[in-house]
C-alpha cells in the first residue's frame, strides 16, 4: 500500500535534536523507530509466525464465499436444481464459521504478541527509570513518567490491534483478490483494475492532506491542554491578577486554532471515504459494461458479474478505513518516539563509572567525615563548605533552621545527589569509590516522612528480605512497635494501604525504626520527625529512637531537645555552613546561636 | 446530579449550528436514497444482460454491428444508459456523502469549541476552594476527555445513528417491494445481530473496566514507586519493587488478553450472523428464482441489499455505546457548569480608581474550617502608607489572613473593609486590582519573564512564546507583543533585584521560563513574582514570605529597594526574618489564629515573649552572615 512506503528522499528523524515532548510529530511509519522496537518484538516471533500461518487461511475462507455463491447461482439456481440449494447454504455457512475461527486465532496470536511486547517494554522503561539518579526525578514530573508507562504503551499497542500489522493482512487480502479475479476472467480483471490508478492517486493525496492536518492537530491540542493545565494549577494567581477574562480570550484563540485544525482532516476523511466508495461503484459499472459487450453465455456471465461485484466490494473495504489506521499508526509512532526519548535519557544513579570492589576501610578514621563540601541543586548554593566528623560509635546531632542545608547533608551521604566539591568519606574511604549498593547497605536513612508501601506490614519491615522470625519479633519489640500494634489491635500481618495512609504518623515512624534495626547498619542517619503525635506515641517514639541508636554511629537531624541534649556532639548549621560545634553545655555556655535556638526549642517543647 | 443536570440537553450547543446540521442530515438522507440506485440499476443491468445474452451469439452480434439496428441494438443502448446511471449514482452519492459528513462533523467541532470555551471561562471563575477539593487532573479530564466524548456523540454518533436508521428504512422498503417473503427470511438474522452485538458490548464493557482497573493498579504502583524513589534507592529496593511491578504488568497483560478475547469474538460472530442472511438467500432466493418468483437481477440486487445492511447493523451497537458514553460525559460536564463560585462578586459600585494608598480595616474576623478556627477574632487597622508586618509560627494563620485580604477565601460580611467599604459588597476584580501580591510559592506562567511581570498590570500573554510562534506561523493566533523594552516591566524587575540575574541570561527579559524554557531557582522565581506584584503599582502591597528562598545579601538589597517602592503605599509583610520587618510601622504577632501581641519592633522587644525569642535567634544569624561577608 502506498501509505506504508516511507516517502523517498526523507531521512529518518533520529538525528534531529530531541524536541520537547508535546511537539513530537510522528510519521505513520518510521524505519528508525521500527528498528528500535524490533528487539522487543523479536522474542515473540513464534506468535507472529502463528499469525502469519492463520492469516492466509482466513483470507482463503473469506474469498471462497463469493465463489461459492457464484457456483450456487450458476449451477443450481439457474440450473433449476432446488435440491442442491440446502447443501450450498450449509457449505456457505461453514465457510463463514471457518473464517470466523481462523480469524479469531489470527487476531489472538497477534494480540498476544502485542501484549507481550508491551509488557517487555513497560518493564524496560521501569528498569530504566529506576536506575536514574535523584535529580532526574526533580526535573521530570511523575505524571509524565506515568504517561510513558501507561498511555503511550497503550497507544503503541494499538499498532498491533489495528495498525501496521493488520495493514499487512489487508494488503495480502487485496493481492489475493486481484489474483482470484485474474484467474476468473483476466480480461475483465484488467479492465476493472483500470480504476486502481485513480485509487492510488486519491489515497496518496488524502495521506498528504491528513499528514499536514495531524501535525496541526497535535501541536494545537498540546498547546490547548498545556494552557488549560497551567491556568488550573495557577488558579490563585490567575484570579489575583484578575486574569480570568484575558485567559479565556487567549484560550479561545488556541481553542479556535484547534477547531480549525480539524477542517482539513474532516475534509480529507470525508472525501477519502466517499470517493473510495465511488471508485468501487465505477469499477462495478466497468464490469457491467464488459458483461454487456463481451459474453459467450449469459448464465456464466451473470455468475462472473456477481462474483466480481462482491470481490470489488471486499477489495475496497480496507481502503475505506485507511484514514483511521493512519491516525492509529501516527499515534503509535509518536508514542514510541516519546518512549525512546525517555530511554535515551541517561542520568545514571551513581554516575557512569561504577565501583565494583570496595577499598579497605581505615580503622583509625572517623565513621563519617565531610570536608569542605559544596552543593547546589541549581543556581543557588545549598552547602557552602561543610565540615562534619562523626566519630565511630558517637551520636552527632545537626540542628538549624529550615533551609540551612541539613537535609541535604543526608542526601549526599547516600549519594542520592553528588556533592560538587570537597570530600565525603565513610571509614576513611571516599564514598564515590564504594559500590553504590554497599554504601547504601552500610548507611541506613530513616527519614521524617516514612513511606510505607501498599502490602503487608511485615513486608514493609523486612523489605521482603528473609530474616529469622525471632529476629523480626525482637526488632519489633525493641522499638515498641508491638505495643503500638497492640493499641490498634493489629499484628504484623496488618494490611498497609497506599502510602501507609491507614497508619498514624507515629506508627509509621516505629515501623521505620524496626525496619532500620533489622538492617543493622554501620551508620544510622536519622531525620527526626517534626510532626506532632499524641503524648503516648511520643513516649514510644522516644524509646524507639533510643533503642535504635544504642551502640551505633548515628547522625541525627534533630528536632527534639532530648535528642540534642543526649548527643555527643552538636553541629549548628545555617545557610549552608556550620556555624557552631560542641556539646550542649559548651554551646549554652558560649551563649551564641545555639543558646538562643535552645530557648526557642524549650518553648516549643513544653 | 441536580434535577437540571438530568434534563438539560446537550443538543442546546448544536442549536447555533442547526442550519448546517439540518442540511447535513438532508444530505445524509439523499445519500441513502441515491445509494439505493446502485443495486436497483444493477438489477436491471443483470436482467438486461440476461435478455441480450439469451441468444447472444458472435455472429448475430456482428450482424448487429454491421446493420446497426434492430431490437438488440435497443437493448444494447439500454445497458449503456444503465452504466451511465450507475456511474452517475456513484458520483452523486460521493458528493452528498462528502457534503453531509463535512457539514455534520464541522458543526460538531464548532459546538465543541463553544462548549470548551464556556467550560474554561467558567473554571476561571471558580474559587480556589473548589480546586482544593477537585484535583487538577480530574478537572482537566473533563475539559479534554469528556468534551471529546460529547463531541463524538454529536458528530460520529448522530451521523451513524441516523445513517443506520435511514439505511434500514430505505433498504427494507425496497426489498419488501421486490419480494416480501424472501425479505422476511433473509432479514431474520438481523435482530439477532443486534441482540448479540448488545450482549457482546456489555461483556466488552465489563472486561474493559477490568483493564481500566488493572491499569489503575499499575499506575498506582508506578506512582507509589516514583513517590518513594529516595527510599527505594537508599534501601536498595529496586529488585523488590521491580518484582511487584512485573507482577502487576503481567496482570494487566492477562486482563488485556481477556478483553481482547471478547472483542475479537465480536467481529467473527456478527459476520457469521450477517452471512446467515446470505445462506438463507441461497436457499429461499434460489427457490424463488427457480420457481420464477424472482429474476436473476433481483437475486443479485438482494445480495447487494443484504451486504448494505450489514454495516449499519454492526455500527448500531457501537454507536449506541458511543451515545451512552457521551451522555455520561455530558452529565459530568453539567455538574461542572452547575458549580457556583464560592466567593460571589459583589454588586455595589467598584472602588474609586486612584493612586492613593489604601486603608484596610479588619474587624472581628473569624474563619473556621469545621471546628478548627484558622483565624479567631482578628482586629487590625492598616492606615494608608503604613507597613504592617505579620509574624508567627507555621500554621498560626498568617496565610489565611492574606487569603482573606485578597478575597481568595470567603469572609463573613462586615469584617474586611478597604477604604471603609465592606469587601463582600464589592466586585471581586475591584478589590483584587488594588492589591499587588507576591506569594511564597511563586507561580509563573510558561512564557517570557517580561510577560510574567507585565501580567501585574493586566498586560502580557500566557501563551508560551514558542507556542505563540508556532500558532502564529499557522495563522492560529495574533502576534505577540514584545515587552522587553516596556518601562514598567524594567522598573519592576530592577526593584525586585532581578537585574543581575537577567544580565547573565542571553535573552534577558525575553527568556522563557517553565516547561519549555529554563528552570529558575526558587529565589529567582520569587523575585519574578515580586516584580509582577510591583508592576501592578498597587494601592496595597502584600508580600507573603516572598523572599524566603532569596539569600540574605540579595534580600537586604531588595528590602532597600522596597523601602523606596513602598513609600506612598500600604503594605503587608509576612516574614520569618526580623531584618525584613523590624522597620514596620506595626508588627502583629499571630499564634493559633489570634493576635497575641502588637506594636513596633522596640515595643515588642521590650515585652519579651515569642517575638523577642525569634529576634534573638536571628540576630546572631545576621551577625554570622555579616562576619562571613566581611
Amino acid at each position: 500500500m502506498a501509505i506504508l512506503a516511507p516517502a523517498p528522499g526523507r531521512t529518518p528523524p533520529s538525528t534531529a535534536p530531541a524536541a520537547p515532548e508535546e511537539v513530537v510529530l510522528g510519521k505513520a511509519y518510521d524505519v528508525a523507530l521500527m528498528k528500535r522496537l524490533w528487539p522487543f518484538i523479536r522474542p515473540h516471533w513464534k506468535l507472529l509466525l502463528a499469525w502469519a500461518l492463520f492469516m492466509p487461511l482466513t483470507i482463503a475462507f473469506e474469498l471462497a464465499q463469493p465463489a461459492l455463491f457464484r457456483y450456487a447461482l450458476v449451477e443450481h439456481m439457474l440450473g433449476n436444481n432446488i435440491g442442491a440449494l440446502p447443501v450450498d447454504a450449509a457449505i456457505y455457512l461453514s465457510l463463514v464459521v471457518a473464517q470466523g475461527g481462523t480469524g479469531f486465532c489470527e487476531t489472538w496470536f497477534l494480540q498476544l504478541a502485542g501484549q507481550r511486547t508491551m509488557h517487555a517494554l513497560r518493564i524496560a522503561i521501569f528498569d530504566h527509570v529506576l536506575a536514574q539518579r535523584a535529580a532526574f526525578f526533580d526535573r521530570i514530573p511523575v505524571g509524565r513518567l506515568m504517561t510513558r508507562m501507561t498511555n503511550d504503551i497503550e497507544s503503541l499497542n494499538e499498532m498491533f490491534a489495528q495498525g501496521a500489522i493488520t495493514l499487512i493482512a489487508d494488503f495480502i487480502k487485496m493481492l489475493a483478490i486481484i489474483v482470484v479475479m485474474l484467474i476468473i476472467d483476466w480480461q475483465l480483471a484488467l479492465l476493472t483494475f483500470a480504476t486502481l490508478p485513480f485509487l492510488i492517486v486519491l489515497v496518496e493525496y488524502a495521506r498528504r492532506l491528513m499528514r499536514a492536518s495531524f501535525r496541526q492537530i497535535r501541536v494545537r491540542l498540546a498547546a490547548m491542554n498545556a494552557f488549560a493545565q497551567e491556568h488550573l494549577t495557577g488558579i490563585r494567581v490567575v484570579q489575583l491578577l484578575g486574569r480570568g477574562p484575558t485567559a479565556t480570550k487567549e484560550y479561545d484563540e488556541i481553542n479556535a486554532g484547534h477547531r480549525d485544525a480539524y477542517l482539513g482532516q474532516i475534509k480529507a476523511d470525508a472525501s477519502m471515504y466517499a470517493l473510495v466508495e465511488a471508485i468501487g461503484s465505477v469499477a462495478i459499472a466497468v464490469v457491467i459494461w464488459y458483461a454487456a459487450g463481451h459474453r459467450t453465455s449469459s448464465i456464466a456471465m451473470i455468475g462472473i458479474v456477481v462474483v466480481f461485484i462482491d470481490y470489488i466490494n471486499r477489495f475496497f473495504i480496507p481502503v475505506k478505513d485507511l484514514s483511521a489506521k493512519y491516525a492509529v499508526m501516527q499515534g503509535a509512532m509518536a508514542a514510541s518516539e516519546r518512549i525512546f526519548q525517555l530511554l535515551d535519557t541517561k542520568e545514571w544513579d551513581g554516575g557512569d563509572v561504577k565501583a565494583t570492589v570496595a577499598p579497605a576501610p581505615d580503622p583509625t578514621a572517623p565513621a563519617i567525615e565531610m570536608a569542605g563540601v559544596h552543593f547546589s541543586y541549581g543556581a543557588e548554593p545549598v552547602l557552602r563548605g561543610v565540615d562534619v566528623k562523626v566519630p565511630r560509635g558517637a551520636t552527632v546531632a545537626v540542628v538549624g533552621a529550615t533551609g540551612s542545608g541539613k537535609s541535604t547533608v543526608i542526601k549526599l551521604l547516600t549519594r542520592l545527589y553528588e556533592h560538587q566539591r570537597g570530600d565525603v568519606k565513610l571509614d576513611g574511604v571516599d564514598i564515590r569509590s564504594l559500590p553504590l549498593a554497599e554504601l547504601r547497605e552500610r548507611i541506613t536513612v530513616v527519614s521524617q516522612d516514612v513511606i510505607l508501601f501498599a502490602g503487608s506490614l511485615r513486608d514493609n519491615i523486612t523489605l521482603s528480605r528473609d530474616y529469622d522470625e525471632a529476629r523480626i519479633d525482637d526488632a519489633v519489640r525493641r522499638v515498641g512497635l508491638d505495643r503500638a500494634l497492640a493499641r490498634r489491635g493489629d499484628g504484623l500481618d496488618a494490611t498497609v494501604a497506599e502510602r501507609g495512609s491507614n497508619f498514624s504518623a507515629g506508627e509509621r515512624q516505629l515501623a521505620a525504626f524496626a525496619r532500620a534495626l533489622l538492617r543493622n547498619p554501620d551508620v544510622l542517619v536519622l531525620d527526626e520527625a517534626t510532626a506532632h503525635v499524641d503524648p503516648e506515641a511520643e513516649e514510644l517514639i522516644e524509646r524507639g529512637v533510643a533503642e535504635l541508636m544504642r551502640d551505633r554511629t548515628t547522625l541525627v537531624i534533630a528536632h527534639r531537645l532530648s535528642t540534642i541534649r543526649n548527643a555527643d556532639l552538636i553541629v549548628v548549621m545555617d545557610k549552608g555552613i556550620v556555624v557552631e560545634q560542641g556539646t550542649h553545655d559548651e554551646l549554652v555556655a558560649k551563649g551564641g546561636f545555639y543558646a538562643a535556638l535552645e530557648r526557642t526549642f524549650r518553648r516549643q517543647d513544653h | 446530579m441536580s434535577e437540571e443536570a438530568a434534563t438539560r440537553s446537550s443538543l442546546g450547543y448544536l442549536k447555533p449550528y442547526r442550519g448546517a446540521m439540518v442540511r447535513g442530515v438532508v444530505m445524509l438522507l439523499l445519500t441513502n436514497v441515491f445509494y439505493l440506485g446502485i443495486p436497483e440499476t444493477l438489477k436491471r443491468a443483470v436482467d438486461a444482460i440476461d435478455a441480450t445474452g439469451a441468444d447472444a451469439d458472435p455472429i448475430v452480434l456482428a450482424i448487429d454491428q454491421m446493420t446497426g439496428g434492430g431490437v438488440r441494438r435497443e437493448l444494447y443502448d439500454y445497458i449503456f444508459v444503465l452504466i451511465a446511471l450507475l456511474a452517475g449514482f456513484a458520483v452523486i452519492t460521493a458528493i452528498t456523502r462528502i457534503v453531509s459528513r463535512i457539514w455534520i462533523f464541522n458543526a460538531a467541532r464548532a459546538a465543541e469549541y463553544d462548549l470548551r470555551s464556556d467550560l474554561f471561562g467558567h473554571l476561571m471563575t471558580l474559587s480556589p476552594a473548589y480546586y482544593r477539593t477537585h484535583p487538577t487532573g480530574d478537572v482537566m479530564s473533563r475539559l479534554t476527555n469528556d468534551v471529546q466524548t460529547v463531541r463524538a456523540m454529536w458528530g460520529a454518533g448522530l451521523l451513524n445513528l441516523i445513517n443506520a436508521i435511514v439505511a434500514f428504512v430505505t433498504v427494507l422498503g425496497v426489498m419488501i417491494a421486490t419480494d416480501p417473503i424472501v425479505t422476511l427470511w433473509a432479514i431474520l438474522p438481523f435482530p439477532l445481530i443486534y441482540i448479540v452485538g448488545q450482549a457482546m458490548s456489555r461483556r466488552i464493557y465489563s472486561t474493559m473496566r477490568g483493564v481500566q482497573a488493572e491499569l489503575g493498579a499499575l499506575s498506582s504502583h508506578i506512582q507509589e514507586d516514583l513517590g518513594a524513589i529516595q527510599v527505594i534507592k537508599t534501601y536498595g529496593l529496586e529488585d523488590v519493587r521491580r518484582k511487584g511491578f512485573v507482577e502487576r504488568s503481567h496482570k494487566l497483560l492477562a486482563q488485556n488478553m481477556e478483553a481482547s478475547k471478547v472483542r475479537i469474538q465480536l467481529g467473527p460472530m456478527l459476520n457469521s450472523l450477517a452471512a446467515l442472511g446470505m445462506a438463507i438467500l441461497i436457499l429461499f432466493g434460489g427457490r424463488a428464482l427457480i420457481q420464477g418468483d424472482m429474476s436473476k437481477g433481483e437475486i443479485v440486487a438482494f445480495s447487494g441489499y443484504l451486504a448494505r445492511l450489514v454495516w449499519p447493523t454492526l455500527t448500531l451497537g457501537f454507536m449506541l455505546a458511543l451515545v451512552q458514553r457521551g451522555r455520561a460525559s455530558w452529565v459530568r460536564l453539567v455538574q461542572l457548569q452547575d458549580e457556583k463560585p464560592e466567593i460571589p462578586s459583589g454588586t455595589a459600585a467598584p472602588l474609586e480608581v486612584t493612586a492613593k494608598p489604601a486603608r484596610v480595616e479588619i474587624k472581628g474576623l473569624t474563619i473556621a474550617i469545621g471546628e478548627r478556627k484558622l483565624l479567631d477574632g482578628i482586629d487590625l487597622t492598616m492606615e494608608p502608607s503604613t507597613i504592617t508586618a505579620v509574624v508567627g509560627r507555621t500554621g498560626s494563620g498568617k496565610s489565611t489572613l492574606v487569603d482573606a485580604l485578597c478575597r481568595l477565601i470567603k469572609v463573613p460580611e462586615g469584617t474586611v473593609f478597604v477604604d471603609g467599604r465592606d469587601v463582600t459588597t464589592l466586585p471581586l476584580e475591584s478589590v483584587r486590582s488594588q492589591i499587588g501580591y507576591a506569594p511564597q510559592e511563586a507561580f509563573l506562567f510558561s512564557t517570557t519573564i517580561a510577560d510574567n511581570i507585565a501580567m501585574g498590570y493586566g498586560g502580557g500573554s500566557a501563551i508560551p512564546a514558542a507556542r505563540a510562534r508556532e500558532l502564529e506561523a499557522m495563522g492560529a493566533a495574533a502576534e505577540k507583543q514584545d515587552l522587553r523594552d516596556d518601562a514598567k516591566v524594567i522598573a519592576a524587575s530592577e526593584s525586585a533585584g532581578l537585574d543581575r540575574d537577567l544580565a547573565v541570561m542571553p535573552e534577558g527579559l525575553a527568556t522563557i521560563v517553565g516547561e519549555r524554557g529554563i528552570t529558575l531557582s526558587g529565589g529567582q522565581r520569587q523575585r519574578v513574582a515580586l516584580a509582577r506584584a510591583l508592576a501592578a503599582a498597587p494601592r496595597l502591597l502584600v508580600l507573603d514570605d516572598s523572599l524566603s528562598s532569596v539569600d540574605a545579601e540579595t534580600e537586604r538589597k531588595i528590602l532597600k529597594n522596597l523601602r523606596a517602592v513602598m513609600h506612598g503605599r500600604t503594605a503587608v509583610l509576612i516574614s520569618h526574618r526580623i531584618a525584613a520587618i523590624k522597620d514596620a510601622d506595626q508588627i502583629v504577632v499571630l499564634d493559633q489564629g489570634k493576635v497575641v501581641a502588637r506594636g513596633t519592633h522596640t515595643q515588642l522587644l521590650a515585652q519579651g515573649g515569642l517575638y523577642s525569642e525569634l529576634y534573638r535567634t536571628q540576630l546572631d544569624t545576621e551577625l554570622t552572615a555579616q562576619r562571613e561577608a566581611s
